[in-house]
């Protein structure tokens, strides 16, 4: 045979075209759920964890019944932290697969791949992590919080007689929209609060950068300059993260010299790492591993044993705030879909309103129907020695999310 | 030696000249159109349609890489910044095109702070002029960097080294944001494309049509290019480089030509490639990619046109499927495959195939 | 008479206040303030430092463990008074005042934050200064109260160096004492603080001097100008040396680094023209093979932690140099004609590497145990301070470099590979096994990057993904340098190390990376053999 026939080789594409995604034996009547998070490339070892949520979410809620009489199955992939790749398998889940919803993304990056993927198939995007704010698709709903919720409560607390009195400002991220959209919104409030611009410093770096010796001298010798204390606002992500915490504390800066606000900060940050020189960095977030509540207790016992029965390859006794806003995404589409008596995306979507779940944060979840964005507590979290961080702070209630920033 | 160099120069005559007709070229010319005709007839799911249009993208880039490694020895592992160029500029003309009509500003103008496109972005929303520019600057580009490397002599892993050395310095440019072309989120969202809006049914079979089509012209195209008298002096640049210049060839000029040649049909590929998958990013530019392309083509068969559209599609192919049904075990797959072909079948999966024994001249001699 | 001037006697001495008494502790004043809201615990700290100076030793050793207590959170605050737990999270402790054990039914436990953390560390020091068992201790709380040695009133510097016994630490309060009277009436202490705040120049003592400018003293007194103007001349130029020195230990860290990525890679390279695209994987299974000697320390020998990272160089030396010289046996061996080959070849054994390590040991970053050694760092001069990490670092490959030289030129081995890098022909004409000295050279090159990845856990966060960092840097030292020689890659790591670092305060991490890559660029497009080619006849 010396060429590729016509015949067979929409044999093979037919073949690509009906793949097997992973899923468990069910029976046919069940309801499909998509994944969009990786396990390989930069981005695995946080997001690896999430696919384990959700199928974790979707067992709980079967051993009730299901929903509207159906079993859940969930798919998940593996976008390999490559962004066009998000966009691939989720287009590949909506129209293959017809899954009825798609929980995915961390990076913003990779929720701007798959936006225009869901909003040319109407499907539905629960997206579990905190970010920029500034976007109100009506096919994805913001599970976590907006800078208003998420950002601007920690360094309101910094500025503030509780904190450090905060006057200048050293930002360091990633080179990317989340950090930049953030500091822009920050610069903004600052500029509202009557600081000048002397008081700040902007510094990006490349993802994955860890040489930060010649950025630590610099943090110290503009803190070491008058007009106020000085605290450092980091939007790096990824493996950065741990790189700067140690480079800091190894140059002996403590967090009493020049405090550390922490956005992407997770305990999963903290693997490996000697804390008790960070003692005091601060994060924010919707959910601290330290949060008091029962829910919260029943939670990581449920983790626990979950990652213990499945093997799962991460530590059971480690949880961040993204697994939870992903175990809360399926509770609250499992919620909508009840009260909709329908997996159709836009009847799914008027249910939304008047939406209510109450979270292991200890917190009830409610969403409006004005927008996609669902009401989330606030926690600010300071880094204790056991590489975990203690619950400095919270808010009495859930506040109502700002979509877009007043500030920039 | 220099006996066969001759016949390696003169145009073949008569049984020789028989021996020029590519068979599987000519069948994948044809599958290219008969695919092209099916999906206009046909209306397979759109999932599918952007899947052949993509891997129609795809072997585009792996032709264009063949014809300067298989058939001029220049390994290049940087092939990515061109088709990033293509695609970059045909993300511009989306998105200006898109501003133009709808008037709403793309994501990346609007965190940074900027109140309308930046003024390199002016007259983009033409599509001739895009198309013009994505090749002639891709062609610029490939013209200065293959003008230095040439004329030093650069060769062989220096020139893989360096091309790859290129790619990544491309690649941390455009991860920043003050570049105007959307740093690390690229450019997404693309509304409209020649003024019909993108996610309908219509444009994605259009797209993947035109991708096909162009990749049937690709390939005729380069097989006569190879078959003929450039050809030659190709193959005999690639087997051995210094006595084509004794006799009196200009090596720079031609190594030269064939190199901006596949640098703007490179940028073509990527012209087709970015409005199919919705987005560009720099990560087109990492490093890994540009040595993958060289995968494909060593897969399929180095030196064989028809060789690298078959390493594209299978590669490519077994990525969509498996990276959703095997994620775990797809890269042990790649890294396998690639072992094999290597050390196995030194001119890709192709010497499987009992084909017609390939004239002496066609035989790769890497 | 007597019996009036006895009374007279009497109700003078109730006059007459008794000193200790007066200034001792309100201890149930100080637990009600730590147990209470965060301005609360803010003055009962900051209070405790102002008294410092008068309160007896015994109120001082009692409020020191309760406020180590609350910085440990093992201090639980029920209904009323507190509890000091054991350890944090306890269900019984030990009532603060008066010792008797008591239950903490959800007794709420007070968590630090930056202010209070910054004033309860401050009298946490001061405590230690004054009733520390002995000189480390004493040094250890005098380091934290030198902190924000603004807030220490100088009675308590005073009573310190009274009570001090050991002599240089006694110095040292005196010279800090001194320091403090920056904003004392006395002109002359003011003069002798600007020269003591001087001798130990900072940033922050920059900071200080240069404050002092707008003081209405240095418009009027003629003395206290020059002091000043003479003490912010010292500092400023003493700040400007740390810097520089900064910079250039910042580069050689950077450089060392190159290095010892590139050193392996600079020997296959030159030896057989391989360009080994696995090299950041084998720097990656040397620090996983790290990883797994502090494991098996860890298990069968946990009194000498510490020393695993010493224990760990043969090791992954061994082990990285086994798996190459297994690849180059398996896979290199049949490709050797064709370089490009071998170069897709080994980038497939990077992929599978890679994938292997992330499939058995998973994606997470690896916790390393960090001894001291490697651990925080020391201010030189200056805002200049030395890492120890990096300083092990620098150290690390100043020793790869002189062993890697000493096995060229001095073993068989070394002999053997220079011989076959300069004429592979000539070589086996003269009956060098080549083959054997193609693969043991293979070994040795995946050895140095073993090592690179032993001297690289302190820094980097160790994963799977972790060596793909290093490709394109390597091989721009190995092809800048020279190829097959050590000392070229040498001399090209230093430079581009100290381009990055000279350069990055300047434009950014990124433009620096991107300048120096398109400088080395067009440095190879004239020459591409690099910097110090080795002659070779091919």
């Amino acid at each position: 045979m010396a060429h590729l026939t016509r015949r067979s080789f929409v044999g093979a594409a037919s073949l690509l075209a009906s793949p097997a995604l992973i899923r468990p034996a069910f029976a046919a009547d069940t309801v499909k759920l998509g994944c969009l998070f990786s396990s390989s490339g930069t981005m695995a070892n946080l997001e690896g964890r999430l696919n384990h949520v959700v199928r974790m979410a979707a067992d709980e809620i079967n051993g009730r019944g299901g929903v509207n009489g159906r079993q859940i199955e969930v798919l998940t992939s593996d976008p390999a932290s490559d962004w066009p790749l998000y966009a691939q398998v989720g287009r590949q889940m909506l129209q293959q697969e017809k899954v009825a919803a798609l929980f995915g993304c961390w990076t913003s990056v990779s929720r701007k791949s798959v936006l225009p993927v869901v909003e040319q198939n109407d499907g539905l995007l629960f997206y579990p992590l905190h970010f920029e704010g500034d976007e109100n698709s009506k096919n994805v709903v913001y599970v976590n919080s907006p800078p208003a919720s998420s950002v601007l409560p920690a360094v309101d607390y910094l500025m503030g007689q509780d904190g450090v009195g905060a006057k200048r400002f050293f930002m360091i991220g990633s080179d990317y929209v989340w950090p930049r959209t953030i500091n822009k919104q920050l610069k903004g409030y600052w500029k509202s609060k009557g600081i000048p611009e002397s008081a700040w410093r902007e510094e990006y770096v490349p993802f994955g950068f860890s040489n930060f010796q010649t950025l630590v001298n610099q943090v110290r010798s503009f803190a070491s300059q008058p007009g106020g204390q000085a605290i450092v606002v980091l939007t790096v992500v990824g493996s950065s993260i741990p790189d700067f915490l140690r480079e800091f504390a190894n140059q002996g800066i403590t967090a009493t010299d020049v405090p550390i606000l922490g956005l992407d900060m997770v305990e999963a940050d903290l693997e490996g790492l000697d804390t008790a020189k960070l003692a005091g960095h601060l994060n924010c977030w919707a959910y601290l591993q330290a949060a008091k509540s029962e829910r919260n207790t029943k939670f990581l016992g449920d983790w626990a044993s979950y990652v213990k029965a499945r093997n799962v390859p991460f530590s059971a006794d480690t949880v961040i705030d993204p697994m939870v806003s992903a175990y809360d995404s399926v509770q609250l589409w499992a919620l909508a879909a009840a009260k909709a008596g329908s997996f159709a995306v836009p009847e799914v979507r008027k249910a939304f309103a008047g939406l209510s779940f109450e979270d292991p944060s200890g917190y009830t979840l409610t969403m409006t129907g004005e927008n996609n964005y669902v009401s989330r507590g606030v926690f600010i979290g300071s880094v204790n020695e056991k590489r975990g961080f203690d619950v400095l702070w919270q808010s009495p209630n859930a506040p109502k999310p700002v979509p877009f920033s007043p500030y920039g | 030696m220099s006996g066969a160099m001759q016949t390696v120069l003169a145009p073949p005559a008569g049984p020789a000249r028989r021996a020029v007709r590519d068979p599987l070229v000519a069948g994948l010319v044809g599958l290219c159109l008969a695919v092209a005709v099916g999906l206009l007839v046909a209306r397979p799911a759109p999932y599918l349609v952007n899947a052949l249009g993509q891997l129609a993208a795809f072997a585009i880039l792996a032709v264009s890489l063949d014809l300067v490694w298989g058939y001029l020895g220049i390994l290049s592992l940087g092939h990515g910044l061109f088709f990033a160029i293509g695609g970059y500029v045909c993300a511009m003309h989306l998105l200006s095109h898109g501003v133009a009509v709808t008037g709403v500003l793309p994501d990346f103008v609007q965190f940074m702070g900027w109140k309308s496109l930046p003024a390199y972005w002016a007259g983009l929303d033409h599509p001739a002029y895009a198309l013009v520019l994505a090749l002639a600057l891709a062609g610029l580009v490939a013209f200065l960097f293959g003008l230095a490397s040439f004329r030093s002599r650069v060769n062989g892993v220096y020139f893989s080294i360096i091309s790859q050395a290129l790619v990544y310095v491309a690649m941390l440019l455009m991860y920043r944001n003050d570049t105007g072309l959307g740093g690390n989120n690229g450019m997404t969202g693309f509304p409209l494309l020649f003024g019909w809006p993108m996610g309908s049914p219509g444009v994605a079979t259009g797209l993947a049509v035109a991708a096909l089509v162009a990749l049937a012209v690709v390939l005729a195209g380069t097989r006569l290019l190879v078959g003929s008298a450039v050809g030659r002096r190709m193959l005999a640049c690639r087997d051995d480089e210094t006595r084509l210049r004794t006799l009196g060839y200009s090596t720079t000029r031609l190594k030269l030509g064939i190199w901006c040649l596949s640098a703007m049909i490179a940028a073509l590929a990527g012209i087709l490639y970015v409005p199919q998958v919705g987005i560009i990013n720099p990560r087109v530019l990492a490093p890994d990619l540009s040595i993958e392309i060289a995968v494909w083509v060593a897969i399929g068969g180095l030196g064989r046109l028809g060789g690298a559209v078959i390493g594209a599609v299978l590669v490519n192919g077994l990525k969509f499927w498996l990276s959703a049904a095997m994620p775990e075990a797809w890269p042990f797959i790649l890294s396998g495959l690639v072992l094999v072909v290597v050390l196995v079948l030194p001119n890709g999966l192709l010497d499987l195939v009992a084909l017609r024994p390939r004239p002496t001249w066609l035989r790769s001699s890497r | 008479m007597p019996v009036l001037r006895a009374v007279l006697v009497l109700v003078c001495l109730a006059l007459v206040p008794a000193p200790a008494a007066a200034a001792s502790l309100d201890r149930v004043g100080f637990v009600a303030g730590l147990c209470d809201d965060a301005a609360a615990q803010v003055r009962a700290a900051e209070g405790l430092i102002q008294s410092a100076g008068e309160v007896p030793a015994d109120d001082l050793a009692f409020a020191a463990g309760l406020l180590g207590a609350l910085a440990e959170r093992r201090l639980a605050c029920p209904a009323d008074g507190a509890l000091l737990l054991d350890r944090p999270g306890a269900s019984e402790g030990r009532d603060a005042l008066t010792g008797l054990a008591r239950a903490t039914p959800d007794a709420r436990v007070p968590v630090l934050g930056l202010r209070q953390r910054a004033a309860v560390e401050t009298a946490r020091g001061v405590t230690a200064l004054l009733t520390g068992p002995d000189p480390a201790a004493r040094a250890a709380g005098l380091a934290a109260a030198e902190r924000r040695i603004a807030t220490v009133p100088a009675a308590v510097l005073d009573r310190a160096r009274d009570a001090e016994s050991d002599a240089g630490l006694k110095e040292r309060i005196t010279g800090l004492a001194q320091a403090a009277a920056l904003s004392s009436p006395d002109p002359v202490r003011r003069r002798a603080a600007i020269a003591a705040v001087a001798a130990h120049p900072s940033g922050a003592a920059q900071a200080r001097l240069a404050a002092l400018k707008g003081d209405p003293a240095y418009a009027a007194d003629h003395a206290f100008r020059a002091a000043l103007d003479a003490g912010l001349a010292t500092v400023s130029r003493a700040v400007a040396v740390g810097d520089g020195l900064a910079v250039v230990y910042n580069g050689l860290s950077f450089a060392s680094i190159l290095f010892m990525a590139a050193a392996g890679l600079a020997i296959i390279f030159g030896l057989m023209g391989v360009i080994n695209l696995a090299q950041g994987e084998f720097i990656m299974l040397g620090a996983y093979a790290t990883y797994g000697v502090q494991e098996a320390f860890r298990r069968l020998a946990p009194g000498l932690l510490d020393l695993y990272l010493v224990a760990a160089i043969p090791v992954a030396f061994c082990a990285v140099a086994l798996v190459g010289i297994v690849v180059e046996a398996l896979i290199l061996r049949h490709l050797y004609r064709r370089p490009l080959m071998s170069l897709l070849a080994t980038w497939a054994v990077s992929l599978f590497l890679v994938n292997l390590v992330r499939v058995t040991v998973g994606t997470q970053n690896l916790q390393f145990v960090m001894p001291a050694y490697v651990s925080g760092g020391v201010p030189l001069y200056a805002d200049f301070v030395v890492t120890w990490n990096r300083l092990f670092a620098i150290g690390f490959a100043a020793a790869t470099l002189v062993l890697t030289l000493l096995i060229l030129r001095r073993t068989p081995l070394g002999l053997d590979i220079r011989a076959v890098t300069q004429n592979r022909d000539m070589a086996a004409c003269l009956g060098l096994p080549t083959r054997r000295v193609d693969r043991l050279a293979f070994g040795l090159g995946s050895g140095i990057a073993g090592l690179a990845g032993v001297a690289l856990c302190p820094i980097y966060s160790v994963n799977p993904g972790m060596g793909s960092g290093f490709i394109v840097d390597s091989f721009m030292v190995v092809v800048l340098g020279g190829v097959g020689s050590l000392l070229g890659t040498l001399v090209a790591a230093l430079g581009i190390g100290g381009a990055n670092v000279l350069i990055e305060p300047v434009s950014g991490a990124v433009a620096a990376k991107v300048i120096v890559l398109v400088g080395i660029i067009l440095f190879l497009q004239r020459r591409p053999e690099g910097l110090f080619a080795v002659r070779r006849r091919r």
